[in-house]
């Protein structure tokens, strides 16, 4: 009898609590993976995703301790018994934010960090080094600084980072999370080269949809702790909720038709273009002299009643261009007028109260001790008297629904909560525009929904802009949609007339979704788009 | 947490704290360099120095230590102003002597903890500036009344005000988000 | 926020002295130059840094905010030294000495006596030989010297791995930092926050830094565990490790250590064994005065 080669990993009836916690993160996970196969593991955040990473690379127990249980086997042998280093050089991780993960100044020296841990020879190290930046098409970073490349040549030089430690099993941990969507798909085809080389891969996701695309041997979905389902995508979209993880557009259609659907209606009064709220005159931008130009001849002028997302790949200018209109940037040539005053003639300050503007990440700017405090920090500095100020704070806290935490760091906030509290801290300002970057980064598929729908319905925006470059987003919820590729205004209308080129699309580096094509196809019923399950109701 | 801290572990994770601390210090003594806090008179105000010290605090003396010694020769460095041994370690002993309360601490926000952090911010500024002062007159042969007046109470007073004030609000901040990490 | 580097490779002579030679050579040179106060030394020391500071090829434009802060302490601790609080200088200038007017001087018609002595106009000379001999190697090190060398430097020359790495891994989060603060300084200032519209007195303008200060360091602290993470994934600090940067001694290299053992050896025995480092002042210079 020939006895068979050990599975690169087979984890089996495995649970962990973390010490300082009262429940388990993870409760009798078993699972196998195959040398050349992708495992796609899905479930929205809290799932025990990260956990179950943790125990398979050795984190838990070495860094993280609690009671765990259970055993993991890498090619056959535990790794119960082995040291962190030893493990690393059987099983590669790939974290989430590569911004984090990134250790060294240049490229090479990032590439190198393992193998100087394990004390290789430097002859070695370089040889393995370039190694594994040829094996991701990257050679040609080598001598740069890590600082200055872009999102997805950062994931890939952590990539190569843990490459060069010569795994055979790689786990991924949300890999497209902080990507745009052409690098995302990049790095997907990427992962499925490196599994036909016989890599074992196991792929944490919640962007279901697009992982799809590479076509994942397997497929795990988690829930609380626990594994759900096993099996291939047609179980998968049997099973699952469609609201916690985002599935292709048809399939959730499917599922949508059996169940009532709310009408959504944005809270932003009617169209009003006589007055515009914002006015950009042939604006051109550098940063300095010896900078190249980033922004090109941008026209353009927003109004009362609009919606609109600003689309484009990462590094287009998009945020450079909602900074005009709040003068955190001037223009370097052209002007930009706010509610007809020019801006180079007004403080930020000033422009703050018409233009409220939410940065990406609240951990950016929450400072105060208590929720109440972060809120009034605003109109304070607006030089509201103290009547107006509680009355806007009572308002804002309110609107977002967390009255009872108005007493609470909000730095203690969980992240969800921590970003309405952003938003409520430029709500009490009572700005006339409610202007967003990339509102739902960092939020899984479940919360960003509800999200997006309750801004939305805010009461007190006469225009809401957005940047974004999540194509779904935009046309789910904007009634105008802006493409900015290369700093040059390449399209501005209604969203099916700017979405209508496919090609242009692909060009502008953003990735047409299934939830696009769908709306196109129904578009002689519906009139306009709309989300998959208010499409169900149209379908026959 | 159950376990008892260590005064002068360096793992890991203490390698990451000095680390990052001493990029801090080094950012925030340029950015408030630049930022020229106005009618402050001709003390040069570094508001930065609450790092080291709050750094000493929330992860133990040798965090604390390479936070100012290691953050201050990186901002001289970044801004040209080369390399200056005595000031660097006057600069580590500002984090690393308020580092000394850090196993005493239970809870950020506590007012007793608050209290032993300020007394031991006034020394750290004493001993650390003091004694990068006094190295002064070995160096330059500057004589005592000079090093009093031109280096060690400029600095001394400039470093325990912007200690006093900020080190709480850090504090105070960092006690809301200690209890996020799942890490030993 | 742009925070850059403001080392160049430029081709000097500097450029290929081993690091571990140039950190050894200038604090040869501190501990030489900290050992006497003959001005014959001095000056023999302040010219040796002149050489050393020339082979660096640094430019005036790109050194001078370096020497501005280095002139003005200077120029602060003489005036204050020499003329206001009469330095004694920890008894290297000895008491009394020879007034420069001893009769003092006429100013706006009054009689002005002035207990200004040759001998501490003489020691302040020294001061600026001294000072700028010292400031001369140490200001050349962050534009002549690569910012991947500072860990295995600092691990080749006998600090602990995890100490050297410490350094470096510092110098890799300075750039994104920098970043983090500008963003949250835009991010406070569109909530109508202004920095130079600061009211009140120097506590207020203080505790108003809290909203730019917090937020940065609180999201470091936060970022910090997946580094750490990160770092243990890759097997750090489970043995000893070696560094991709390369250090290698030369012929030349050995010179220059030799000379540095000189240096600090030759001007402590000096000093020390044959007394002959005490302050003196040359009869020329009292000859000017008569």
């Amino acid at each position: 009898m020939v006895e068979a080669d050990p599975l690169p990993l087979v984890v089996r009836d495995l649970s962990f609590q973390y010490r300082s916690r009262t429940e388990p993160a993870i409760v009798e996970i078993s699972l196998e993976l195959h040398p050349g196969e992708i495992m796609l593991l899905a479930g929205s955040s809290g799932c025990g995703k990260t956990t179950l990473l943790r125990c398979i690379n050795g984190l838990i127990p070495h860094s993280y301790r609690g009671k765990l249980s259970g055993e993991i086997l890498l090619y056959g042998q535990s790794n119960a018994g082995m040291k962190l280093a030893e493990i690393s050089q059987k099983v590669g991780t790939l974290l989430q934010d590569p911004e984090r993960q990134i250790l060294g100044s240049y490229v090479l020296n990032e590439v190198c960090f393992g193998l100087e841990n394990l004390g290789l020879p430097r002859e070695e190290m370089i040889r393995r080094g370039e190694a594994a930046l040829e094996r991701l098409h990257i050679l040609h970073l080598r001598d740069k600084e890590t600082f200055g490349i872009s999102g997805g040549e950062k994931q890939k030089v952590a990539l190569a980072g843990v490459l060069a430690m010569q795994p055979k099993i790689l786990l991924l941990d949300e890999p497209l999370a902080s990507l745009d969507p052409a690098s995302a798909h990049e790095a997907l085809h990427l992962f499925r080269e490196l599994a036909d080389q016989g890599m074992a891969i196991m792929l944490v996701e919640h962007r279901v949809e697009d992982v799809l695309t590479i076509e994942p041997e397997r497929i795990v979905y988690m829930e609380d702790g626990r594994i759900c389902f096993h099996g291939d995508i047609q179980g998968l979209v049997q099973v699952v909720d469609y609201h916690r993880i985002k599935l292709p557009a048809q399939v959730v259609v499917e599922r949508a038709k059996a169940e009532p659907q709310p009408n959504f209606e944005p809270a932003v009064p009617p169209l009003d273009t006589n007055n515009p709220l914002i006015e950009f005159q042939q604006v051109h931008f550098r940063y300095n002299d010896d900078a190249p130009e980033v922004l090109h001849n941008i026209n353009l002028k927003i109004h009362a009643g609009e919606v609109i997302a600003i689309l484009g790949h990462n590094g287009s200018g998009k945020t450079t261009l909602v900074k005009q209109a709040l003068g955190l940037l001037k223009p370097t040539k052209g002007k930009v007028f706010l509610e007809g005053v020019e801006t180079h003639t007004l403080t930020v300050a000033k422009a703050a109260r018409t233009i409220g503007y939410v940065f990406q990440s609240p951990s950016q700017m929450l400072f105060a001790p208590t929720v109440k405090e972060e809120l009034s920090f605003g109109p304070k500095n607006l030089g509201f008297d103290q009547e107006t100020i509680a009355r806007n704070v009572q308002w804002a806290i309110e609107t977002v629904h967390l009255e009872d935490e108005l007493l609470t760091p909000p730095l203690a906030l969980s992240f969800g909560q921590q970003k309405r509290v952003s938003i409520a801290a430029v709500l009490s300002m009572r700005s006339r525009i409610l202007m967003m970057d990339e509102p739902t980064a960092g939020q899984d598929y479940w919360n960003y929904q509800a999200f997006m729908d309750s801004i939305l319905q805010m009461p007190g925006f006469d225009s809401i802009i957005f940047i974004t470059h999540d194509l779904d987003l935009a046309l789910i919820y904007a009634n105008r949609i802006i493409v900015l590729n290369d700093g040059v205004i390449v399209a501005d209308g209604k969203p099916v007339d700017v979405l209508q080129d496919r090609q242009k699309i692909k060009q502008w580096r953003l990735v047409a979704t299934s939830l696009l094509e769908l709306n196109f196809q129904m578009y002689p019923k519906t009139g306009k788009f709309l989300r998959a399950e208010a499409l169900a109701q149209f379908m026959d | 947490m159950e376990e008892k801290k260590k005064l002068w572990g360096f793992e890991t994770k203490q390698v990451v704290y000095a680390a990052i601390g001493a990029a801090l210090y080094a950012v925030l003594a340029i950015a408030t360099n630049m930022l020229q806090l106005p009618g402050a008179g001709n003390v040069s105000f570094r508001p930065a120095v609450a790092i080291p010290m709050f750094f000493g605090v929330a992860f133990g003396p040798i965090v604390g230590f390479i936070t100012g010694f290691v953050g201050n020769i990186l901002a001289d460095l970044l801004s040209g102003y080369g390399f200056w041994l005595w000031w660097d370690l006057g600069n580590g002993l500002l984090g690393l002597i308020p580092g000394l309360i850090y196993p005493t601490i239970e809870s950020y926000r506590a007012s007793k903890s608050i209290w032993r952090a300020e007394i031991f911010v006034v020394l750290g500024s004493l001993i650390g500036m003091g004694l990068a002062s006094i190295s002064e007159m070995w160096v330059s042969g500057a004589d005592m009344n000079t090093v009093i007046f031109a280096n060690f109470l400029p600095a001394f007073i400039s470093d325990v005000i912007n200690g006093l004030i900020l080190v709480p609000l850090l504090m105070i901040a960092y006690a809301a988000i200690v209890e996020r990490s799942g890490r030993d | 926020m742009l925070v850059s580097w403001r080392y160049k490779y430029r081709n000097s002579p500097m450029d290929h002295i081993d690091p571990r030679a140039r950190w050894i050579f200038s604090f040869a040179f501190l501990i030489a130059a900290t050992s006497t106060w003959n001005w014959i030394f001095l000056l023999t020391y302040f010219i040796i840094a002149l050489i050393w500071y020339r082979l660096g090829n640094t430019t005036w434009k790109e050194t001078r905010s370096g020497w501005r802060l280095v002139l003005f302490m200077l120029f602060m601790m003489i005036v204050i030294n020499t003329i206001i609080t009469g330095g004694g200088a920890g008894g290297v200038v000895p008491p009394g000495g020879q007034l420069v007017w001893p009769n003092g001087f006429k100013l706006f018609g009054e009689t002005v006596h002035f207990g200004l002595t040759i001998e501490r106009i003489w020691f302040a000379f020294c001061q600026v030989l001294r000072i700028l001999g010292i400031s001369m190697n140490f200001i050349l090190i962050p534009y002549t010297m690569d910012a991947r060398s500072y860990g295995a430097t600092f691990s080749s020359l006998g600090m602990p791995d995890k100490l050297a790495y410490t350094t470096e891994l510092a110098i890799r989060f300075i750039p994104s930092l920098a970043r983090n603060f500008s963003v949250t300084m835009d991010a406070q200032r569109a909530r109508g926050f202004e920095l130079d519209d600061i009211k009140g007195g120097i506590f207020n303008k203080i505790a108003r830094m809290a909203p730019l200060i917090i937020p940065v360091t609180m999201n470091a602290i936060l970022s910090s565990e997946d580094i750490a993470d990160a770092m243990d994934l890759r097997g750090f600090g489970q043995g000893k490790r070696t560094w991709l940067y390369e250090l290698r001694y030369h012929r030349w290299d050995y010179i220059v250590l030799g000379f540095s053992a000189l240096l600090a050896i030759g001007g402590l025995v000096a000093s020390y064994v044959f007394h002959m480092g005490d302050f003196i002042v040359p009869q020329f210079f009292y000859n000017l005065f008569a």
